[in-house]
Protein backbone atom coordinates (compact mmCIF):
# COMPACT_ATOMS: atom_id res chain seq x y z
CA UNK A 1 0.00 0.00 0.00
CA UNK A 2 1.40 3.68 -0.83
CA UNK A 3 0.52 6.30 1.37
CA UNK A 4 1.88 8.85 -1.08
CA UNK A 5 -0.74 10.77 -3.03
CA UNK A 6 -1.49 13.86 -1.27
CA UNK A 7 0.31 16.00 -3.22
CA UNK A 8 1.18 19.93 -0.95
CA UNK A 9 0.68 22.20 -3.86
CA UNK A 10 1.64 25.61 -3.57
CA UNK A 11 -1.88 26.41 -3.33
CA UNK A 12 -2.04 25.71 0.52
CA UNK A 13 -1.13 28.20 2.93
CA UNK A 14 0.25 27.23 6.30
CA UNK A 15 -3.41 28.22 7.98
CA UNK A 16 -5.27 25.78 5.26
CA UNK A 17 -2.42 22.83 6.25
CA UNK A 18 -3.74 23.55 9.80
CA UNK A 19 -7.32 23.23 9.01
CA UNK A 20 -6.68 19.93 6.77
CA UNK A 21 -5.11 17.98 9.68
CA UNK A 22 -7.74 18.99 11.93
CA UNK A 23 -10.55 17.98 9.99
CA UNK A 24 -8.24 14.55 9.38
CA UNK A 25 -8.55 14.16 13.14
CA UNK A 26 -12.22 14.64 13.00
CA UNK A 27 -12.45 11.80 10.53
CA UNK A 28 -10.35 9.44 11.87
CA UNK A 29 -11.79 10.17 15.67
CA UNK A 30 -14.65 7.42 15.35
CA UNK A 31 -13.46 4.09 13.65
CA UNK A 32 -9.73 4.79 16.16
CA UNK A 33 -12.34 6.04 19.45
CA UNK A 34 -13.94 2.94 19.10
CA UNK A 35 -10.92 0.56 18.23
CA UNK A 36 -9.70 1.60 20.96
CA UNK A 37 -12.56 1.60 23.28
CA UNK A 38 -13.96 -1.41 22.28
CA UNK A 39 -10.63 -3.99 21.28
CA UNK A 40 -7.24 -1.60 22.89
CA UNK A 41 -9.09 -1.74 26.43
CA UNK A 42 -10.58 -4.65 26.96
CA UNK A 43 -7.70 -6.40 26.09
CA UNK A 44 -5.48 -4.76 28.47
CA UNK A 45 -7.99 -5.08 30.67
CA UNK A 46 -7.36 -8.77 29.54
CA UNK A 47 -3.83 -9.05 30.06
CA UNK A 48 -4.22 -7.37 33.48
CA UNK A 49 -6.97 -10.28 34.80
CA UNK A 50 -4.36 -12.79 33.23
CA UNK A 51 -2.05 -11.71 35.75
CA UNK A 52 -5.10 -12.29 38.84
CA UNK A 53 -7.27 -15.33 39.86
CA UNK A 54 -10.56 -14.17 38.63
CA UNK A 55 -13.22 -17.22 38.04
CA UNK A 56 -16.82 -16.36 36.71
CA UNK A 57 -18.90 -15.13 39.55
CA UNK A 58 -16.19 -14.34 42.36
CA UNK A 59 -15.97 -10.69 43.85
CA UNK A 60 -12.49 -11.09 45.24
CA UNK A 61 -9.98 -10.74 42.69
CA UNK A 62 -6.59 -10.83 43.94
CA UNK A 63 -3.53 -10.13 42.08
CA UNK A 64 -1.15 -13.24 41.33
CA UNK A 65 1.74 -12.67 38.94
CA UNK A 66 2.64 -15.50 36.65
CA UNK A 67 0.90 -17.86 38.67
CA UNK A 68 -1.70 -18.66 35.89
CA UNK A 69 1.03 -19.17 32.92
CA UNK A 70 3.21 -21.27 34.92
CA UNK A 71 0.18 -23.83 35.91
CA UNK A 72 -1.30 -23.81 32.34
CA UNK A 73 2.37 -24.19 31.35
CA UNK A 74 2.48 -27.30 33.77
CA UNK A 75 -0.71 -28.96 32.61
CA UNK A 76 0.04 -31.65 30.77
CA UNK A 77 -3.28 -31.05 28.41
CA UNK A 78 -2.05 -27.72 27.77
CA UNK A 79 1.34 -29.18 26.82
CA UNK A 80 -0.36 -31.16 24.72
CA UNK A 81 -2.71 -28.52 22.80
CA UNK A 82 0.39 -26.17 22.30
CA UNK A 83 2.35 -29.00 20.13
CA UNK A 84 -1.72 -29.49 18.38
CA UNK A 85 -1.56 -26.23 17.83
CA UNK A 86 1.78 -26.18 16.05
CA UNK A 87 1.31 -29.81 14.21
CA UNK A 88 -2.64 -28.69 13.02
CA UNK A 89 -1.16 -24.92 11.95
CA UNK A 90 2.24 -26.62 10.10
CA UNK A 91 0.66 -29.30 8.12
CA UNK A 92 -2.73 -27.35 7.67
CA UNK A 93 -0.98 -24.23 6.42
CA UNK A 94 1.85 -26.98 4.05
CA UNK A 95 -1.39 -28.42 2.67
CA UNK A 96 -3.19 -25.31 1.80
CA UNK A 97 -0.04 -23.78 0.59
CA UNK A 98 0.96 -26.52 -1.79
CA UNK A 99 -2.83 -27.29 -3.27
CA UNK A 100 -3.40 -23.41 -3.33
CA UNK A 101 -0.77 -22.99 -5.72
CA UNK A 102 -1.38 -25.98 -7.96
CA UNK A 103 -5.20 -24.57 -7.52
CA UNK A 104 -3.94 -20.91 -8.67
CA UNK A 105 -1.69 -22.41 -11.82
CA UNK A 106 -4.57 -24.15 -12.70
CA UNK A 107 -7.39 -21.39 -12.90
CA UNK A 108 -4.40 -19.24 -14.21
CA UNK A 109 -4.14 -21.62 -17.52
CA UNK A 110 -5.86 -20.93 -20.67
CA UNK A 111 -8.83 -23.67 -20.16
CA UNK A 112 -12.34 -23.81 -21.72
CA UNK A 113 -14.84 -22.64 -18.79
CA UNK A 114 -12.44 -20.74 -17.23
CA UNK A 115 -14.90 -18.11 -15.50
CA UNK A 116 -16.92 -21.45 -14.29
CA UNK A 117 -14.04 -23.35 -12.96
CA UNK A 118 -12.85 -20.62 -10.67
CA UNK A 119 -16.32 -19.96 -9.30
CA UNK A 120 -16.36 -23.61 -8.20
CA UNK A 121 -12.94 -23.64 -7.34
CA UNK A 122 -13.35 -20.58 -4.70
CA UNK A 123 -16.54 -21.83 -3.14
CA UNK A 124 -15.50 -23.46 -0.27
CA UNK A 125 -13.57 -20.37 0.78
CA UNK A 126 -17.06 -18.10 0.87
CA UNK A 127 -19.59 -20.77 2.31
CA UNK A 128 -19.32 -19.75 6.36
CA UNK A 129 -17.39 -22.04 8.18
CA UNK A 130 -19.86 -23.36 10.85
CA UNK A 131 -21.41 -24.61 7.19
CA UNK A 132 -18.24 -26.78 5.92
CA UNK A 133 -17.84 -28.14 9.31
CA UNK A 134 -21.37 -29.70 9.21
CA UNK A 135 -20.74 -31.10 5.54
CA UNK A 136 -17.50 -33.11 6.12
CA UNK A 137 -18.89 -33.77 9.56
CA UNK A 138 -21.59 -35.82 7.57
CA UNK A 139 -18.93 -37.23 5.26
CA UNK A 140 -16.92 -38.79 7.88
CA UNK A 141 -20.25 -40.05 9.41
CA UNK A 142 -19.68 -43.55 10.64
CA UNK A 143 -23.37 -44.55 9.96
CA UNK A 144 -24.27 -42.96 5.98
CA UNK A 145 -20.98 -41.07 5.48
CA UNK A 146 -20.03 -40.91 2.23
CA UNK A 147 -16.20 -41.06 2.92
CA UNK A 148 -15.92 -44.55 3.95
CA UNK A 149 -18.49 -45.59 1.33
CA UNK A 150 -16.53 -44.11 -1.70
CA UNK A 151 -13.10 -45.74 -0.29
CA UNK A 152 -15.17 -49.09 0.23
CA UNK A 153 -16.39 -48.93 -3.33
CA UNK A 154 -13.10 -48.28 -4.68
CA UNK A 155 -11.59 -50.64 -2.56
CA UNK A 156 -9.34 -48.86 -0.92
CA UNK A 157 -10.16 -49.68 2.32
CA UNK A 158 -12.77 -52.65 3.33
CA UNK A 159 -13.77 -51.21 7.24
CA UNK A 160 -15.25 -48.31 8.01
CA UNK A 161 -12.80 -45.50 9.21
CA UNK A 162 -13.56 -43.93 12.24
CA UNK A 163 -12.60 -40.51 10.96
CA UNK A 164 -13.60 -38.21 14.04
CA UNK A 165 -13.79 -40.70 16.36
CA UNK A 166 -10.39 -42.35 16.74
CA UNK A 167 -7.39 -40.78 18.41
CA UNK A 168 -4.79 -41.59 15.34
CA UNK A 169 -7.43 -40.38 12.32
CA UNK A 170 -9.05 -37.60 13.97
CA UNK A 171 -6.26 -34.65 13.72
CA UNK A 172 -5.46 -35.68 10.19
CA UNK A 173 -10.00 -35.07 9.70
CA UNK A 174 -9.57 -31.56 10.97
CA UNK A 175 -6.81 -30.66 8.98
CA UNK A 176 -8.54 -31.61 5.73
CA UNK A 177 -11.49 -29.67 6.41
CA UNK A 178 -9.14 -26.85 7.22
CA UNK A 179 -7.13 -27.04 3.72
CA UNK A 180 -10.49 -27.76 1.83
CA UNK A 181 -11.70 -24.03 3.36
CA UNK A 182 -8.49 -22.42 2.89
CA UNK A 183 -7.18 -23.45 -0.26
CA UNK A 184 -8.96 -21.11 -2.02
CA UNK A 185 -7.32 -18.28 -0.16
CA UNK A 186 -3.59 -19.23 -1.33
CA UNK A 187 -4.62 -19.45 -5.31
CA UNK A 188 -6.87 -16.19 -4.96
CA UNK A 189 -3.69 -14.62 -3.92
CA UNK A 190 -0.93 -16.46 -5.76
CA UNK A 191 -2.77 -15.57 -9.26
CA UNK A 192 -3.18 -12.41 -8.78
CA UNK A 193 0.71 -12.46 -8.55
CA UNK A 194 0.75 -15.47 -11.68
CA UNK A 195 -1.43 -13.06 -14.15
CA UNK A 196 1.55 -10.14 -13.28
CA UNK A 197 4.05 -12.21 -14.98
CA UNK A 198 5.21 -10.82 -18.68
CA UNK A 199 4.37 -14.06 -21.34
CA UNK A 200 8.00 -12.94 -22.43
CA UNK A 201 9.27 -14.63 -20.02
CA UNK A 202 8.07 -17.97 -20.68
CA UNK A 203 8.78 -17.09 -24.58
CA UNK A 204 12.72 -16.93 -23.77
CA UNK A 205 12.55 -19.98 -21.21
CA UNK A 206 10.82 -22.04 -23.96
CA UNK A 207 13.55 -20.91 -26.78
CA UNK A 208 16.53 -21.92 -23.98
CA UNK A 209 15.02 -25.28 -24.01
CA UNK A 210 13.05 -25.55 -20.55
CA UNK A 211 11.05 -27.71 -19.95
CA UNK A 212 7.57 -27.25 -18.14
CA UNK A 213 9.00 -28.04 -14.70
CA UNK A 214 12.12 -26.22 -15.58
CA UNK A 215 10.08 -23.02 -16.17
CA UNK A 216 7.62 -23.36 -13.22
CA UNK A 217 10.79 -23.74 -10.65
CA UNK A 218 12.68 -20.66 -12.66
CA UNK A 219 10.20 -18.25 -13.98
CA UNK A 220 7.42 -18.75 -12.41
CA UNK A 221 8.10 -19.39 -8.82
CA UNK A 222 10.60 -16.30 -8.22
CA UNK A 223 8.17 -14.51 -9.51
CA UNK A 224 5.49 -15.69 -7.48
CA UNK A 225 7.15 -16.56 -4.02
CA UNK A 226 7.47 -13.22 -2.05
CA UNK A 227 3.06 -13.57 -2.76
CA UNK A 228 2.95 -17.08 -1.61
CA UNK A 229 5.21 -16.20 1.83
CA UNK A 230 2.85 -13.58 2.68
CA UNK A 231 0.07 -15.28 2.46
CA UNK A 232 1.31 -18.06 4.05
CA UNK A 233 2.04 -16.17 6.52
CA UNK A 234 -1.49 -14.82 6.89
CA UNK A 235 -2.73 -18.31 7.11
CA UNK A 236 -0.89 -19.02 9.93
CA UNK A 237 -2.02 -16.38 11.60
CA UNK A 238 -5.44 -17.55 11.12
CA UNK A 239 -5.00 -21.44 11.31
CA UNK A 240 -2.84 -21.16 14.86
CA UNK A 241 -6.29 -19.40 15.82
CA UNK A 242 -8.48 -21.71 14.63
CA UNK A 243 -11.82 -22.62 16.92
CA UNK A 244 -14.66 -23.16 14.91
CA UNK A 245 -13.59 -26.45 12.98
CA UNK A 246 -12.16 -28.31 16.10
CA UNK A 247 -14.66 -27.28 18.57
CA UNK A 248 -17.52 -28.27 16.19
CA UNK A 249 -16.23 -31.74 15.20
CA UNK A 250 -14.81 -33.12 17.76
CA UNK A 251 -14.71 -30.86 21.03
CA UNK A 252 -10.74 -31.20 20.90
CA UNK A 253 -11.16 -35.18 21.43
CA UNK A 254 -11.11 -37.89 21.50
CA UNK A 255 -8.90 -37.79 24.67
CA UNK A 256 -7.85 -34.20 23.57
CA UNK A 257 -6.31 -36.00 20.94
CA UNK A 258 -7.17 -32.87 18.22
CA UNK A 259 -7.70 -30.40 21.63
CA UNK A 260 -5.87 -26.57 20.41
CA UNK A 261 -4.71 -23.99 22.59
CA UNK A 262 -8.17 -22.04 21.43
CA UNK A 263 -10.41 -24.85 22.80
CA UNK A 264 -8.54 -25.04 25.64
CA UNK A 265 -8.58 -21.65 26.45
CA UNK A 266 -12.76 -21.98 25.78
CA UNK A 267 -12.71 -24.90 28.40
CA UNK A 268 -11.17 -23.42 30.95
CA UNK A 269 -12.95 -19.84 30.60
CA UNK A 270 -16.56 -21.29 29.93
CA UNK A 271 -16.63 -24.84 31.13
CA UNK A 272 -14.56 -24.43 33.78
CA UNK A 273 -14.99 -20.31 34.82
CA UNK A 274 -11.33 -20.14 35.05
CA UNK A 275 -11.36 -16.74 33.01
CA UNK A 276 -7.90 -16.04 34.41
CA UNK A 277 -6.68 -18.80 33.02
CA UNK A 278 -8.35 -19.03 29.86
CA UNK A 279 -7.30 -15.76 29.26
CA UNK A 280 -4.09 -16.52 29.68
CA UNK A 281 -3.98 -19.44 27.51
CA UNK A 282 -5.12 -17.12 24.64
CA UNK A 283 -2.53 -14.90 25.19
CA UNK A 284 0.60 -17.66 25.29
CA UNK A 285 0.48 -17.54 21.37
CA UNK A 286 0.71 -13.77 20.93
CA UNK A 287 4.83 -13.71 21.24
CA UNK A 288 4.48 -15.76 17.95
CA UNK A 289 1.43 -13.81 16.46
CA UNK A 290 2.87 -10.79 16.91
CA UNK A 291 6.03 -11.88 14.96
CA UNK A 292 3.78 -12.86 11.86
CA UNK A 293 1.56 -9.84 12.19
CA UNK A 294 4.72 -7.63 11.97
CA UNK A 295 5.79 -9.38 9.00
CA UNK A 296 2.52 -8.88 7.26
CA UNK A 297 2.46 -5.49 8.14
CA UNK A 298 5.26 -4.64 7.25
CA UNK A 299 5.36 -6.17 3.57
CA UNK A 300 2.16 -4.77 3.10
CA UNK A 301 2.82 -1.41 4.47
CA UNK A 302 6.19 -0.99 2.15
CA UNK A 303 5.15 -1.81 -1.23
CA UNK A 304 6.94 1.45 -3.13
CA UNK B 1 3.24 -29.74 -30.41
CA UNK B 2 2.53 -32.91 -28.48
CA UNK B 3 3.67 -31.15 -25.15
CA UNK B 4 1.24 -28.78 -25.50
CA UNK B 5 -1.67 -31.29 -26.10
CA UNK B 6 -0.27 -33.27 -23.09
CA UNK B 7 -0.14 -30.43 -20.93
CA UNK B 8 -3.68 -29.02 -21.54
CA UNK B 9 -5.14 -32.35 -20.31
CA UNK B 10 -2.81 -32.38 -17.79
CA UNK B 11 -4.28 -29.15 -16.78
CA UNK B 12 -8.31 -30.46 -17.15
CA UNK B 13 -7.35 -33.18 -15.17
CA UNK B 14 -5.67 -31.54 -11.84
CA UNK B 15 -9.02 -28.94 -12.78
CA UNK B 16 -11.36 -31.97 -12.81
CA UNK B 17 -9.95 -33.38 -9.11
CA UNK B 18 -9.96 -30.08 -7.61
CA UNK B 19 -13.28 -29.22 -8.87
CA UNK B 20 -14.59 -32.69 -7.34
CA UNK B 21 -12.67 -31.86 -4.14
CA UNK B 22 -14.31 -28.33 -3.54
CA UNK B 23 -17.47 -29.40 -4.89
CA UNK B 24 -18.81 -32.38 -3.45
CA UNK B 25 -19.14 -31.43 -0.04
CA UNK B 26 -21.60 -28.75 -1.10
CA UNK B 27 -23.12 -31.36 -3.34
CA UNK B 28 -23.38 -34.15 -0.60
CA UNK B 29 -24.99 -31.03 1.09
CA UNK B 30 -27.65 -30.17 -1.03
CA UNK B 31 -28.56 -33.61 -1.81
CA UNK B 32 -29.07 -34.54 2.18
CA UNK B 33 -31.49 -31.74 2.50
CA UNK B 34 -33.54 -32.76 -0.05
CA UNK B 35 -33.76 -36.49 0.89
CA UNK B 36 -36.33 -38.47 3.18
CA UNK B 37 -34.85 -38.72 6.76
CA UNK B 38 -35.42 -42.98 5.87
CA UNK B 39 -33.35 -43.05 3.07
CA UNK B 40 -30.23 -40.13 4.78
CA UNK B 41 -30.27 -42.88 8.25
CA UNK B 42 -29.50 -45.85 6.02
CA UNK B 43 -25.81 -47.67 6.56
CA UNK B 44 -25.28 -47.35 3.02
CA UNK B 45 -25.57 -43.58 1.62
CA UNK B 46 -27.22 -43.45 -1.39
CA UNK B 47 -25.76 -40.67 -4.27
CA UNK B 48 -28.70 -39.90 -5.85
CA UNK B 49 -31.87 -39.25 -3.75
CA UNK B 50 -34.30 -41.81 -4.32
CA UNK B 51 -37.19 -39.55 -3.84
CA UNK B 52 -37.12 -35.89 -3.50
CA UNK B 53 -38.56 -34.24 -0.64
CA UNK B 54 -38.81 -30.78 1.38
CA UNK B 55 -39.60 -32.53 4.59
CA UNK B 56 -36.03 -31.32 5.98
CA UNK B 57 -36.60 -27.83 5.20
CA UNK B 58 -40.50 -27.46 6.63
CA UNK B 59 -38.65 -29.18 9.75
CA UNK B 60 -36.24 -26.59 10.04
CA UNK B 61 -39.18 -23.58 9.29
CA UNK B 62 -42.23 -25.30 10.80
CA UNK B 63 -40.38 -27.05 14.14
CA UNK B 64 -37.19 -25.33 14.91
CA UNK B 65 -38.30 -21.66 13.88
CA UNK B 66 -35.38 -20.79 11.78
CA UNK B 67 -37.03 -17.85 10.10
CA UNK B 68 -35.99 -16.33 13.56
CA UNK B 69 -32.62 -16.93 13.34
CA UNK B 70 -32.66 -15.86 9.69
CA UNK B 71 -34.09 -12.68 10.78
CA UNK B 72 -31.57 -11.77 13.75
CA UNK B 73 -28.44 -12.51 11.57
CA UNK B 74 -30.08 -10.46 9.31
CA UNK B 75 -30.87 -7.31 11.73
CA UNK B 76 -26.46 -7.97 13.16
CA UNK B 77 -25.61 -7.98 9.86
CA UNK B 78 -27.14 -4.87 7.86
CA UNK B 79 -26.76 -2.59 11.19
CA UNK B 80 -23.13 -3.86 12.02
CA UNK B 81 -22.53 -3.45 7.96
CA UNK B 82 -23.69 -0.40 7.21
CA UNK B 83 -22.49 1.36 10.27
CA UNK B 84 -18.86 0.32 9.87
CA UNK B 85 -18.89 1.38 6.68
CA UNK B 86 -20.08 5.23 7.63
CA UNK B 87 -17.24 5.24 10.10
CA UNK B 88 -14.61 3.69 7.80
CA UNK B 89 -15.17 5.74 4.84
CA UNK B 90 -14.20 8.71 6.58
CA UNK B 91 -10.82 7.30 8.20
CA UNK B 92 -10.25 5.91 5.12
CA UNK B 93 -10.61 8.92 3.09
CA UNK B 94 -8.28 10.94 5.65
CA UNK B 95 -5.81 8.52 5.61
CA UNK B 96 -5.35 7.98 2.11
CA UNK B 97 -5.47 11.75 1.39
CA UNK B 98 -4.31 13.68 4.04
CA UNK B 99 -0.83 13.95 5.37
CA UNK B 100 -1.34 14.42 9.06
CA UNK B 101 1.24 13.16 12.23
CA UNK B 102 0.57 9.80 12.94
CA UNK B 103 -0.86 8.71 9.84
CA UNK B 104 1.41 5.60 9.36
CA UNK B 105 1.22 4.49 12.94
CA UNK B 106 -2.79 4.43 12.35
CA UNK B 107 -3.11 2.34 9.67
CA UNK B 108 -0.53 0.20 11.13
CA UNK B 109 -2.79 -0.35 13.73
CA UNK B 110 -5.79 -0.71 11.61
CA UNK B 111 -3.85 -3.72 9.59
CA UNK B 112 -3.20 -5.26 12.96
CA UNK B 113 -6.65 -5.00 14.44
CA UNK B 114 -7.49 -6.83 11.15
CA UNK B 115 -5.43 -9.32 11.91
CA UNK B 116 -6.06 -9.99 15.52
CA UNK B 117 -7.49 -13.20 16.46
CA UNK B 118 -10.98 -13.73 17.51
CA UNK B 119 -9.70 -16.42 19.50
CA UNK B 120 -7.12 -13.69 21.56
CA UNK B 121 -10.36 -11.19 21.84
CA UNK B 122 -13.12 -13.44 22.94
CA UNK B 123 -12.73 -13.58 26.12
CA UNK B 124 -12.03 -9.29 26.81
CA UNK B 125 -14.85 -8.68 24.39
CA UNK B 126 -16.92 -11.53 26.63
CA UNK B 127 -16.07 -9.39 29.76
CA UNK B 128 -16.73 -6.05 28.21
CA UNK B 129 -20.52 -7.06 26.96
CA UNK B 130 -21.50 -8.97 30.06
CA UNK B 131 -19.94 -5.85 32.32
CA UNK B 132 -22.27 -3.12 30.43
CA UNK B 133 -25.62 -5.41 30.40
CA UNK B 134 -25.39 -6.12 27.15
CA UNK B 135 -25.02 -10.14 26.58
CA UNK B 136 -27.80 -12.29 25.74
CA UNK B 137 -28.77 -9.96 22.90
CA UNK B 138 -28.54 -8.64 19.60
CA UNK B 139 -27.21 -5.16 20.94
CA UNK B 140 -24.01 -6.89 22.18
CA UNK B 141 -23.62 -8.60 18.72
CA UNK B 142 -23.73 -4.98 17.29
CA UNK B 143 -21.57 -3.84 19.86
CA UNK B 144 -18.41 -6.16 19.29
CA UNK B 145 -18.90 -6.99 15.57
CA UNK B 146 -17.31 -3.66 14.09
CA UNK B 147 -14.11 -5.24 15.51
CA UNK B 148 -13.62 -7.50 12.89
CA UNK B 149 -15.92 -5.00 9.84
CA UNK B 150 -14.28 -1.44 10.59
CA UNK B 151 -10.65 -2.37 10.79
CA UNK B 152 -11.51 -4.36 7.15
CA UNK B 153 -13.46 -2.05 5.73
CA UNK B 154 -11.01 0.66 6.52
CA UNK B 155 -8.28 -1.06 5.34
CA UNK B 156 -10.41 -1.35 1.88
CA UNK B 157 -11.22 1.90 1.15
CA UNK B 158 -7.57 3.08 1.83
CA UNK B 159 -6.43 1.47 -1.01
CA UNK B 160 -9.52 1.88 -3.09
CA UNK B 161 -9.39 5.48 -2.38
CA UNK B 162 -5.85 5.64 -3.51
CA UNK B 163 -6.30 4.18 -6.92
CA UNK B 164 -8.50 7.14 -7.72
CA UNK B 165 -6.85 9.83 -9.27
CA UNK B 166 -5.83 12.74 -6.91
CA UNK B 167 -6.13 15.44 -9.47
CA UNK B 168 -9.91 15.39 -9.98
CA UNK B 169 -10.24 16.57 -5.67
CA UNK B 170 -7.15 18.85 -6.03
CA UNK B 171 -9.26 20.47 -9.08
CA UNK B 172 -12.27 20.92 -7.33
CA UNK B 173 -10.38 21.85 -4.16
CA UNK B 174 -9.11 24.63 -6.59
CA UNK B 175 -12.12 25.74 -7.98
CA UNK B 176 -13.06 26.81 -4.32
CA UNK B 177 -14.65 23.37 -2.65
CA UNK B 178 -13.94 22.92 0.35
CA UNK B 179 -12.35 19.53 1.41
CA UNK B 180 -15.34 17.77 2.67
CA UNK B 181 -17.19 19.22 -0.08
CA UNK B 182 -14.19 17.22 -2.33
CA UNK B 183 -14.52 13.77 0.09
CA UNK B 184 -18.57 13.37 -0.44
CA UNK B 185 -18.98 14.96 -3.49
CA UNK B 186 -15.86 13.76 -5.51
CA UNK B 187 -14.18 10.76 -4.06
CA UNK B 188 -17.05 8.81 -2.60
CA UNK B 189 -19.03 9.07 -5.66
CA UNK B 190 -16.00 7.83 -7.62
CA UNK B 191 -15.01 5.25 -5.59
CA UNK B 192 -18.88 3.81 -5.14
CA UNK B 193 -18.12 0.09 -6.51
CA UNK B 194 -15.34 -0.30 -4.27
CA UNK B 195 -17.66 0.63 -1.15
CA UNK B 196 -20.34 -1.27 -2.57
CA UNK B 197 -18.31 -4.27 -2.46
CA UNK B 198 -16.66 -3.65 0.83
CA UNK B 199 -20.21 -2.89 2.57
CA UNK B 200 -21.35 -6.44 0.86
CA UNK B 201 -18.21 -8.36 2.57
CA UNK B 202 -18.50 -6.90 5.88
CA UNK B 203 -22.10 -8.00 5.57
CA UNK B 204 -20.58 -11.78 5.10
CA UNK B 205 -18.63 -11.63 7.56
CA UNK B 206 -21.03 -10.87 10.10
CA UNK B 207 -23.18 -13.18 8.66
CA UNK B 208 -20.75 -16.19 9.17
CA UNK B 209 -19.40 -15.10 12.79
CA UNK B 210 -19.65 -17.92 15.22
CA UNK B 211 -17.34 -17.66 18.28
CA UNK B 212 -18.64 -14.21 19.31
CA UNK B 213 -22.19 -15.06 19.07
CA UNK B 214 -21.51 -18.39 20.96
CA UNK B 215 -19.80 -16.54 24.07
CA UNK B 216 -22.24 -13.92 23.60
CA UNK B 217 -25.98 -15.40 23.36
CA UNK B 218 -27.51 -17.59 25.07
CA UNK B 219 -30.97 -16.95 24.50
CA UNK B 220 -32.49 -19.24 21.74
CA UNK B 221 -34.89 -15.80 20.68
CA UNK B 222 -31.76 -14.09 20.17
CA UNK B 223 -29.61 -17.03 18.70
CA UNK B 224 -28.02 -16.07 14.95
CA UNK B 225 -27.87 -18.14 12.03
CA UNK B 226 -24.73 -20.27 12.86
CA UNK B 227 -25.59 -20.53 16.82
CA UNK B 228 -29.12 -22.59 15.67
CA UNK B 229 -26.97 -25.00 13.36
CA UNK B 230 -24.97 -25.44 15.91
CA UNK B 231 -27.79 -26.21 18.56
CA UNK B 232 -29.42 -28.76 15.84
CA UNK B 233 -26.33 -30.96 17.13
CA UNK B 234 -28.18 -32.69 20.57
CA UNK B 235 -25.03 -35.03 21.94
CA UNK B 236 -24.64 -37.62 19.16
CA UNK B 237 -27.60 -36.76 17.43
CA UNK B 238 -27.57 -34.93 14.37
CA UNK B 239 -30.23 -33.55 12.84
CA UNK B 240 -28.78 -34.29 9.43
CA UNK B 241 -31.74 -33.45 7.24
CA UNK B 242 -32.91 -29.86 8.57
CA UNK B 243 -28.84 -29.01 9.57
CA UNK B 244 -28.11 -29.54 5.71
CA UNK B 245 -31.04 -27.71 4.87
CA UNK B 246 -30.26 -24.40 7.45
CA UNK B 247 -26.58 -25.01 6.04
CA UNK B 248 -27.41 -24.39 1.73
CA UNK B 249 -29.34 -21.19 3.33
CA UNK B 250 -26.89 -20.15 5.86
CA UNK B 251 -24.02 -20.22 2.15
CA UNK B 252 -26.95 -19.03 -0.10
CA UNK B 253 -26.56 -15.13 0.18
CA UNK B 254 -23.01 -15.20 0.71
CA UNK B 255 -21.68 -17.33 -2.69
CA UNK B 256 -24.73 -15.26 -4.58
CA UNK B 257 -22.11 -12.02 -2.96
CA UNK B 258 -19.01 -13.34 -4.36
CA UNK B 259 -20.54 -14.53 -7.53
CA UNK B 260 -21.90 -10.86 -8.23
CA UNK B 261 -18.80 -9.61 -7.14
CA UNK B 262 -16.37 -11.55 -8.29
CA UNK B 263 -13.03 -9.00 -8.10
CA UNK B 264 -11.38 -8.21 -4.97
CA UNK B 265 -12.06 -11.92 -3.41
CA UNK B 266 -9.20 -11.56 -0.93
CA UNK B 267 -9.46 -8.24 0.73
CA UNK B 268 -6.30 -6.78 -0.11
CA UNK B 269 -4.35 -8.55 2.34
CA UNK B 270 -1.78 -9.87 0.10
CA UNK B 271 -1.86 -7.56 -2.52
CA UNK B 272 1.51 -5.63 -1.41
CA UNK B 273 3.13 -9.17 -1.88
CA UNK B 274 2.19 -9.16 -5.38
CA UNK B 275 4.57 -6.38 -6.82
CA UNK B 276 7.71 -7.29 -5.15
Amino acid sequence: MKLGNTSSAGYKTKGMEQKERRLAFILIAPAVLYLILVMGLPLLWAVYTSLTDKVIGAAEVNFIGLANYIDIIKDPVFQKALLNTFIFAFFAVLGKVVFGVIMSLTMNQPLRGRGVIRVAMILPWTIPTIVSVFAWQWIYSDVGGALNRILMVLHITDHQIGWLSTTNMAMFSVILVNVWRGTPFIAISVLAGLQNISPDLYEAASLDGANVIQRFLYVTLPSVKNVIILAAFVTTIWTLNDFEIVWLMTRGGPSHATELVSTYSYIQGFMNSDIARSIAASLILVPILVVLVHYVTKSSLSEE
Amino acid sequence: MRTSVKSKITAYAVAAVLIIFCLFPIYWMLITSLKTSTEIYKIIPTFWPKKLTFEGYYELFAEKGFLRNVLNSLFVSLVVSFGSIAVSMPAAYAIARIKFRGRKKISKGILISYLMPRTVLFIPLYLLVTRIGLSNSLWGLILVYPTITIPYATWMMISYFQSIPYDIEEAAIIDGCSRVQAMWKVCFPLAKPGIVSTLIFSYTLCWSEYLYALVIINNSDYKTIPLALADMVVGDVYAWGPLMGGSLIASVPVVIIYLISNRNLVGGLTAGGVKG
